[in-house]
């Protein structure tokens, strides 16, 4: 057992120091996940939030609320007509959230002192949970510009301030004298209210400063109750363009290893090396036990790195099942590990059949999600692409990240992966066995 | 110790090794000399373990055949082409073989050091083998066979294409090897090297062993006489074969002037010319 550990990280070690090898397998799958990423994201990479506003209240309040969304310049806004056409949106990564001004937004608007509180729903990405708190200050900033335009307008304050006298006398649960007391207090600050606007109007035209005023006095308070929900997993619609790109990017540091391991028998058998441990106690079957494991660890590397890569700002993506994808992970994994085998059982030297090995792999990964993401390659095309055990990888993967599979839907993709572990094994000792002398 | 008997291996139609016995006593060196592609290297293979001969059998005595892992254990082989890890250093080198052969922790550090400082690589052990000489090479390829602490060493030509000081430093080692009481399979091509350290020397050529012995067994049945050269005013070299150069050379003073005189002995270059009616490098 020692030996087969020390043999999996002198393999590990070599590739570390092969410079080529190296970058093939863990700075190159990086750069393929974050470029698709922005590639089929398209996102032009502005700081604004993106969101979208759906306004179901309609009336002049919300109308007047969502124009001061629409007009605010640390958000990128969209309308959509409906509250769930604007959840596609944040479901397809277009926006981080949608905002919904709820019927009934303008009646609370109206009624601020009588109880009515303005609210705001929504759903957000998830993986942008950072922004919706930005948003929240965002929301109540915009809400809080709509009441001090009530204020101002002395005519929209006699309102609510009737509306709210109204709402209190009558209400069952006030007796007739209190009645009395509240209908004449709304009066009197009826009057107030017409009098001291029209002197702060008047200096507010001298000085501009009265809106401050109303501000500070206002401070702490939220004027608008703002809800939002996390968006549900759903199944078939990746939320994100990093959500792919990262699969892919995986699928390139599996094959960076491959083809690192599968040459490293061949490179053992041209330098003599292989020869060396062939004449050490070691088994056959423990030398190539030792490259499956060092492949498999760094199979493990790979994913691993991407993975925090991935979850990490500004990629944000979301793994929907991490359960799922560790399991998906492992099986990739052990798959390509036997992969690998076969590739080092097939080519004798370092030229000549490794590089045919080299150039199979590589078609493989590309029509195996490597390039163009398999949901979108025609039907023929996903077909085809079964015959590469990438694509299985791809689809456990997806699964356990976006598509929400359940565990029964897992086990195909896995199972697929560990029988070519299993098969390629078998074959990479049976022709190792073949291929040389003893 | 090693016993190789009748052993047999052809490539297609190429007979590399035929019939081929010999028996390695313990605490020998057993040189073997030969010109190049006479099947040294493939009666090696063989005798490690690593290639399957056609017929005839390999028994490390008391131990079994090499075929068995275990039986490996007791053998230290240096290939004739290097077969080093570039990109490790050498003590990496030496650690991941000394692993392989089942060594750890302080014994491992020990024993690498130790080995090290055998082979005269200790300032350069932390250097990439990439960077090393082809002597340094040569000499750290030694080393690895010698990690384990092997009883018996077998090395194919362990000082092809080496600098002349590491050729010295490579035969001191194997000599100080054969004092601590290891046996030693050593094959060469060079009459020299196998004249010097070996106690015995078996002649290879096309596959066949042609004659075993000690060098002056060898010399005193295969050599032929010794021959004194003389050279004389305005003639040419003349050659007198003898058994008794000394008073062949008194035979010569006596009849006349001479301008010099050369007593050429026999030695494992002429015995190969008598066995092969070949020089043994061409
Ligand atoms: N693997 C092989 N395949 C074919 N021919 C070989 C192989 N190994 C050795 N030979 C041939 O066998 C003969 C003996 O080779 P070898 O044992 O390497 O000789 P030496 O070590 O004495 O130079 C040579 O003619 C060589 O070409
Ligand atoms: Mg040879």
């Amino acid at each position: 057992m020692g030996a087969i550990f020390a043999l999996a990280i002198k393999d590990l070690r070599q590739l570390v120091r092969d410079k080529s090898s190296a970058f093939f397998t863990f700075v190159f799958p990086l750069l393929v996940a974050v470029f698709f990423g922005v590639i089929f994201g398209g996102g032009g990479g502005s700081s604004k939030i993106n969101v979208v506003v759906v306004n179901e209240d309609g009336g002049e309040a919300a109308a007047s609320f969502a124009e001061d969304i629409a007009g605010d310049s640390s958000l990128d806004v969209t309308a959509a007509p409906s509250r769930s056409e604007g959840e596609n949106l944040v479901r397809l990564g277009k926006a981080s959230a949608c905002i919904v001004i709820p019927k009934g937004f303008g009646a609370a608007a109206g009624n601020m002192f009588g109880g009515g509180t303005m609210k705001v729903e929504g759903v957000i990405d998830p993986s942008r949970k950072a922004e919706g708190g930005l948003l929240t200050g965002k929301l109540n900033e915009l809400a809080f510009r709509q009441m001090s335009k009530t204020f101002s307008d002395v005519t929209k304050m006699d309102k609510a301030l009737e509306n709210a006298k109204q709402s209190i006398v009558a209400s069952p649960d006030v007796n007739d004298s209190d009645r009395m007391l509240f209908s004449l207090m709304f009066d009197a600050i009826g009057k107030v209210n017409r009098t001291t606007r029209q002197k702060a109007q008047n200096a507010a035209a001298t000085d501009g400063a009265t809106k401050e005023e109303n501000k500070s006095a206002l401070a702490g308070w939220q004027p608008v109750r703002v809800s939002f929900q996390e968006l549900p997993a759903q199944d078939n619609k990746p939320r994100s363009s990093f959500q792919i790109s990262f699969t892919q990017g995986i699928i390139w540091g599996l094959m960076g290893c491959v083809t690192a391991f599968g040459v490293s028998l061949a490179s053992e058998r041209t330098r003599g090396t292989l020869m060396r441990l062939t004449v050490s106690p070691m088994s056959r079957g423990q030398i190539l036990a030792g490259k499956a494991l060092a492949c498999f660890v760094a199979c493990l590397l790979v994913q691993a790195m991407l993975v925090v890569f991935g979850v990490l700002p500004p990629f944000n993506v979301r793994i929907g099942q991490p359960l799922l994808m560790a399991v998906a992970c492992v099986a990739s994994a052990i798959g390509f590990t036997g992969i690998m085998m076969l590739m080092a059982g097939m080519s004798r030297s370092e030229g000549g059949g490794a590089g045919m090995g080299r150039a199979l792999i590589l078609v493989l990964a590309m029509i195996g999600g490597g390039t163009v993401p398999m949901f979108f390659m025609p039907p023929f095309m996903q077909t085809v692409s079964k015959v590469s055990p990438f694509s299985w990888a791809t689809t456990a993967m997806e699964g356990a990240i976006w598509r929400g599979y359940t565990i029964e839907q897992m086990l195909l993709p896995v199972g697929v992966l560990l029988g070519f572990g299993a098969a390629g094994f078998v074959i990479g000792v049976v022709s190792l066995r073949w291929s040389s002398d003893r | 110790m090693l016993r190789l008997t009748q052993l047999r291996k052809s490539f297609g139609a190429l007979t590399a090794v035929d019939s081929l016995s010999l028996e390695v006593r313990r605490g020998e060196v057993f040189g073997l000399l030969g010109p190049n592609g006479a099947g040294k290297s493939t009666t090696i293979g063989m005798a490690v373990g690593l290639i399957a001969p056609d017929s005839g059998t390999v028994e490390l005595e008391g131990v079994g055949a090499p075929t068995d892992a275990a039986v490996r254990k007791h053998l230290g082989v240096a290939p004739q082409s290097l077969a080093l890890y570039d990109d490790l250093s050498g003590e990496e080198n030496l650690k991941f073989f000394g692993r392989v052969y089942g060594l750890a922790s302080t014994v491992l550090r020990d024993r690498t050091s130790a080995v090290l400082e055998m082979v005269g690589l200790s300032p350069r052990r932390k250097d990439r083998v990439g960077g090393y000489s082809g002597g340094m090479k040569r000499r750290l390829n030694l080393a690895v066979a010698l990690m384990h602490d092997p009883p018996m060493l077998l090395l194919d030509e362990p000082t092809a294409g080496v600098d002349p000081q590491s050729r010295n430093n490579i035969l001191d080692l194997v000599r100080q090897l054969a004092g601590q009481g290891r046996t030693i399979i050593y094959t060469t091509h060079y009459m020299e090297e196998a004249s010097r350290l070996c106690d015995r020397v078996g002649i290879i050529d096309r596959g066949r062993l042609l004659a075993m012995g000690t060098v002056s067994e060898l010399v005193a049945s295969h050599g032929g006489k010794s021959v004194v050269a003389v050279t004389r005013e305005g003639q040419g070299e003349e050659r007198i074969e003898t058994d008794d150069p000394v008073r062949e050379i008194a035979h010569v003073f006596a009849a006349g002037t001479v301008q010099g005189v050369r007593i050429d002995r026999p030695d494992l270059e002429s015995v190969f010319l008598s066995l092969t009616g070949r020089r043994l490098r061409d």
